[in-house]
C-alpha cells in the first residue's frame, strides 16, 4: 500500500504542478537533465515521472520503466509519455514498496524525486534491492546546502514547502552513502544546491 | 554561474528589484526612534520575507535555487542595512530604494562568487561526508 498522506499530497499538487515547477526552472535545468539523462542505457526505471516534465529531455528510442506515488500526476503526463518517441511503461508505486524483483535494473534515474521521499534512506535502499550489482543510480537531485547563510535560509523555507511538496534541506548525497551506494561523482550545478549524483550499486 | 543572457540580466534585474522593494518596505515601518538592532532584526526578517514571496512570481520564469536563494539573501541585507541607517539617521525614500538596490546587487554578486568556487564535479572520498 503506498503512502497515502504523500500519494494526497502530490495529487492535490498534480492540477498545478506544471505551474508550481515553473517553466524558468526547466527552462535553466534542461542541458544539465539532457546530459544526465543522455546515459540512459539497457533496463532503466525512472523516478518519479510526475507530470512527465522530464520526458522531454530523454534520449529518444528508449525503454524505460517509470514510477510515480499519485494516480494524478501520471494522468497529467499520459499525452507526454504518448508523445515519447520510445517506450514509457508507467505505473503508479511508492519508492518504499516497489513490486519489481531484485537486481532487475541496469540503471535507475531519479529527477527531484529524494526532497520528497518520505524515508529517503529507506527508498534509496529500496532501488538498491532492485537495481543490479554494479549498476548505476544517477540523479538530479536539488540538497540543503552547507554553507552560511543559505543552510538556515532553506531550512526555514523546508518548513513551508514540505507542506506543499518538497523539502529544502535534505543531504541527498550522505543519503546515498548511507543506502550502502558507492559515490562515483558529485556534480555542483548551483552552489551545492542544485547537483547530479552519480553512484554505483555495490558488487 | 548561469551564463545564458536572459538569466544573467534576469537574476540581476530580480535581485535589484527585491532589495529595493524590502529597503522600501524597511523604510515604511522603520523610524529613527527605533533601537539600532531590533531594526536591523526585524527588518532581515522582513527582507527575507518579502525576498520569500515575490520569488514565487519570479521562479515561473527565472527558476527555482537559482532565484530563491539569491532573492531571500538580497531581500535580507538590504533590510539590514535600510533598517540599521533608518534607526540611525533620516533616509528619504529614494536613497532607500537605491541603497536597497546596491544591497541586492552586491547579493547576487556574491551568490556568484561562491557558486565560482562550489560548482563543479568531486569525487566524495569513502567516509569523507
Amino acid at each position: 500500500m503506498p503512502d497515502n498522506q504523500t500519494q494526497q499530497k502530490w495529487d492535490k499538487a498534480a492540477k498545478n504542478f506544471d505551474l508550481m515547477a515553473g517553466r524558468g526552472a526547466e527552462t535553466r535545468w534542461r542541458p544539465f537533465k539532457e546530459a544526465l539523462f543522455a546515459h540512459m542505457e539497457g533496463k532503466v526505471l525512472f523516478l518519479a515521472l510526475g507530470t512527465g516534465l522530464d520526458i522531454s529531455t530523454f534520449p529518444t528510442g528508449k525503454n524505460i520503466s517509470a514510477i510515480d506515488i499519485s494516480p494524478r500526476m501520471l494522468q497529467q503526463a499520459e499525452p507526454r509519455i504518448a508523445a515519447y518517441d520510445g517506450t514509457i511503461e508507467a505505473q503508479v508505486m511508492d519508492v518504499h514498496e516497489l513490486s519489481f524483483e531484485d537486481n532487475q535494473f541496469d540503471q535507475i534515474y531519479t529527477s527531484c524525486t529524494f526532497c520528497s521521499v518520505p524515508n529517503p534512506v529507506e527508498g534509496l535502499k529500496s532501488l538498491r534491492r532492485v537495481l543490479k550489482p554494479g549498476g548505476e543510480l544517477r540523479m538530479f537531485e536539488h540538497t540543503g546546502s552547507k554553507y552560511y547563510p543559505f543552510k538556515p535560509m532553506m531550512s526555514l523555507m523546508t518548513r513551508i514547502t514540505e507542506k506543499m511538496g518538497p523539502a529544502m534541506n535534505r543531504d541527498t548525497v550522505a543519503n546515498v552513502t548511507a543506502a550502502g551506494f558507492e559515490l562515483v561523482e558529485v556534480n555542483n550545478l548551483f552552489l551545492d544546491v542544485v547537483v547530479t549524483i552519480s553512484a554505483i550499486n555495490p558488487e | 554561474m548561469d551564463n545564458r543572457l536572459f538569466f544573467v540580466l534576469g537574476d540581476l534585474l530580480a535581485n535589484l528589484a527585491v532589495g529595493a522593494a524590502a529597503a522600501w518596505l524597511s523604510w515604511l515601518i522603520i523610524d529613527t526612534g527605533w533601537n539600532m538592532w531590533l531594526a536591523m532584526v526585524v527588518a532581515m526578517c522582513l527582507g527575507m520575507f518579502l525576498g520569500l514571496l515575490l520569488f514565487l512570481p519570479l521562479s515561473l520564469a527565472l527558476g527555482a535555487m537559482e532565484v530563491m536563494i539569491p532573492v531571500m539573501l538580497g531581500g535580507m541585507v538590504s533590510g539590514m542595512v535600510v533598517g540599521m541607517w533608518c534607526a540611525m539617521a533620516i533616509l528619504t525614500p529614494a536613497m532607500a530604494v537605491f541603497v536597497g538596490a546596491v544591497c541586492g546587487l552586491a547579493s547576487i554578486n556574491l551568490v556568484w562568487v561562491i557558486n565560482n568556487h562550489v560548482r563543479g564535479s568531486y569525487t566524495p572520498k569513502v567516509g569523507s561526508q
